[in-house]
């Protein structure tokens, strides 16, 4: 049946370019999980920014942190200056799909313009203050714990930067009537919507559950990220499995 | 018009309901003062009620009384694990 | 909506938990702070979302019912007891401010501005609801019972969360 069906796709449209197959879409899928996998391996095992370090430190001790850990910072983070912009592919998919939902294109522009939002704070920050502070280890304590406490402020306060993107991703699932993704993943959007306003106090509280260090504004919200990252990976491979070959989107 | 109220479970469910959170109210103004003490009975009076209450909505208001065994299952073992994890933490 | 209502109750199930514990260890301040919150507005809140949740269970049966005017009364009525709420709340929360409490004045009040706070998200989310449902509900191409359920459930989670938030921040003792 299919030998009858390839002559007459390119005989609708003759002049028309028509991929053959969904392997573009596929590399950058790939893209997503290998980034990710980067951005733990910095964060968590090369510069020590997640778990986050305790909020209460005096200047010697954020000192002797700094020193501790001048070289797996370094490396953490160069290796994020070349990685960092695989999140713009991240992004770009699942504005790609959302592209595809029967709401307004604007949807889609407005979640790629509230995401830049939070890209420099909510990662770029910590690197350079990290980077500024191990690059002369030798400053004064106060300055080196200045510059630690911009690197978490940003890195864990910044959470409220994402959620205007992540409520236009909620509302476009929702009033989308293309079933690109399932009702349920609107859900867990809001859920992240709601566990990163919980991490406002970070920049009043210096210890418990609402520290930057805290059970709440940072172990719970992260749970929940991974949770959402997981789902929305997958979401993003099943969408584009089922997306006919050669569909047109609106621009 | 009081037949129709005795025979319509939501609103049998809200009179309940109402009256045990006045019951609660109560018994937090009996000991509210300048200075706060701890009372196990006071509390152990408030989380039954609390549980009364939350059991009242979930089955009656979000009908889960009619809903698939699973979902029965689910909201009581919700509730036995919070009512429990906060015993146990108030008490220990 | 299910889906959203189960994963709701295990995280704000996590957070009364870390609630419990941080009292747990800081039983003094706690009580001490607590003596500062207002047991009747919170009192009369909790009647307010009863008797919310209460109009919106009979509209869902005016919908089943096809007694659309009725269930469009009902809903309507829930939602104008979730205003209520905002109203109280917010006037709670001015003279709590007002009174010198703030987010940065202890962890019980840290706790109690947080969780009120993302209930009262919750509330606002929960009226956006409503207002779909009574849409759908005049739109006689829309109808559907199963919209009006849904709504519901969620809006009885406004309420549930709010009995336990009730009980753990203004009566514990």
């Amino acid at each position: 049946m299919t030998v009858a069906a390839k002559p007459d796709l390119t005989e609708v449209d003759p002049d028309r370019y028509r991929p053959r197959n969904k392997t573009d879409l596929t590399v950058c899928w790939w893209i997503i999980p290998i980034f990710y996998n980067f951005f733990g391996l910095i964060f968590v095992l090369l510069a020590r920014v997640m778990p986050p370090q305790r909020a209460d430190r005096n200047p010697d001790q954020i000192a002797a942190f700094f020193h501790a850990h001048t070289v797996t910072i370094q490396i953490g983070f160069c290796l994020l200056m070349v990685v960092i912009g695989g999140s713009g592919i991240a992004n770009g998919l699942v504005a790609f799909q959302m592209k595809r939902m029967s709401v307004s294109p604007v949807f889609a522009y407005a979640y790629i313009a509230a995401l830049a939002v939070g890209a420099l704070p909510g990662c770029l920050m910590a690197a350079f203050s990290f980077l500024t502070a191990t690059f002369r280890p030798d400053r004064d304590p106060q300055i080196l714990a200045l510059l630690y406490d911009i690197g978490f402020l940003s890195f864990v306060g910044s959470l409220g930067c994402f959620t205007t993107q992540y409520l236009v991703l909620a509302l476009a699932i929702l009033l989308d009537k293309n079933n690109i993704f399932p009702r349920w993943m609107a859900y867990v959007t809001i859920w992240q919507i709601v566990t990163e306003v919980l991490a406002a106090p970070v920049f009043v509280v210096k210890a418990g559950p609402f520290a930057w260090n805290g059970s709440i504004s940072f172990y719970q919200g992260t749970v929940i990220f991974v949770v959402y990252e997981v789902c929305i990976i997958y979401l993003l491979k099943k969408a584009i499995e089922r997306q006919p070959l050669g569909e047109r989107i609106p621009d | 018009m009081r037949s129709s109220i005795a025979r319509d479970p939501v609103d049998f469910v809200w009179i309940a309901l109402s009256a045990v959170t006045a019951v609660s109210w109560a018994l937090g103004a009996a000991t509210d003062g300048s200075h706060l003490v701890t009372s196990v009975p006071t509390t152990l009076g408030v989380l039954a009620i609390a549980l009364l209450k939350a059991r009242g909505i979930i089955r009656y208001f979000m009908e889960v009384q009619t809903a698939p065994t699973w979902l029965r299952r689910f909201t009581d073992l919700w509730m036995v694990a919070l009512w429990g994890s906060i015993l146990t933490l108030y008490l220990a | 909506m299910w889906v959203f209502v189960l994963g709701d109750l295990i995280i704000f199930g996590t957070y009364f938990v870390i609630f419990m514990v941080e009292r747990s260890w800081h039983r003094d301040v706690f009580l001490e702070s607590q003596r500062h919150l207002n047991l009747g507005l919170g009192a009369v809140n909790t009647l307010v979302l009863l008797t919310s949740s209460r109009f919106v269970a009979q509209g869902v049966r005016a919908a089943r019912r096809n007694d659309n005017a009725h269930a469009v009364r009902l809903v309507l009525g829930g939602g104008l007891c979730g205003v209520l709420f905002l109203a109280i709340k917010s006037y709670e929360w001015a003279s709590e401010i007002a009174a010198g409490h703030t987010l940065a004045t202890n962890t019980f009040f840290t706790f109690y501005f947080m969780l009120t706070g993302v209930h009262l998200f919750h509330v606002v989310l929960g009226l956006v609801i409503l207002g779909v449902v009574v849409a759908d509900l005049k739109n006689p191409e829309l109808r559907r019972v199963s919209t009006v359920e849904a709504g519901a459930t969620y809006w009885h989670l406004v309420d549930l969360l709010w009995v336990v938030i009730f009980a753990l921040f203004y009566v514990l003792r």
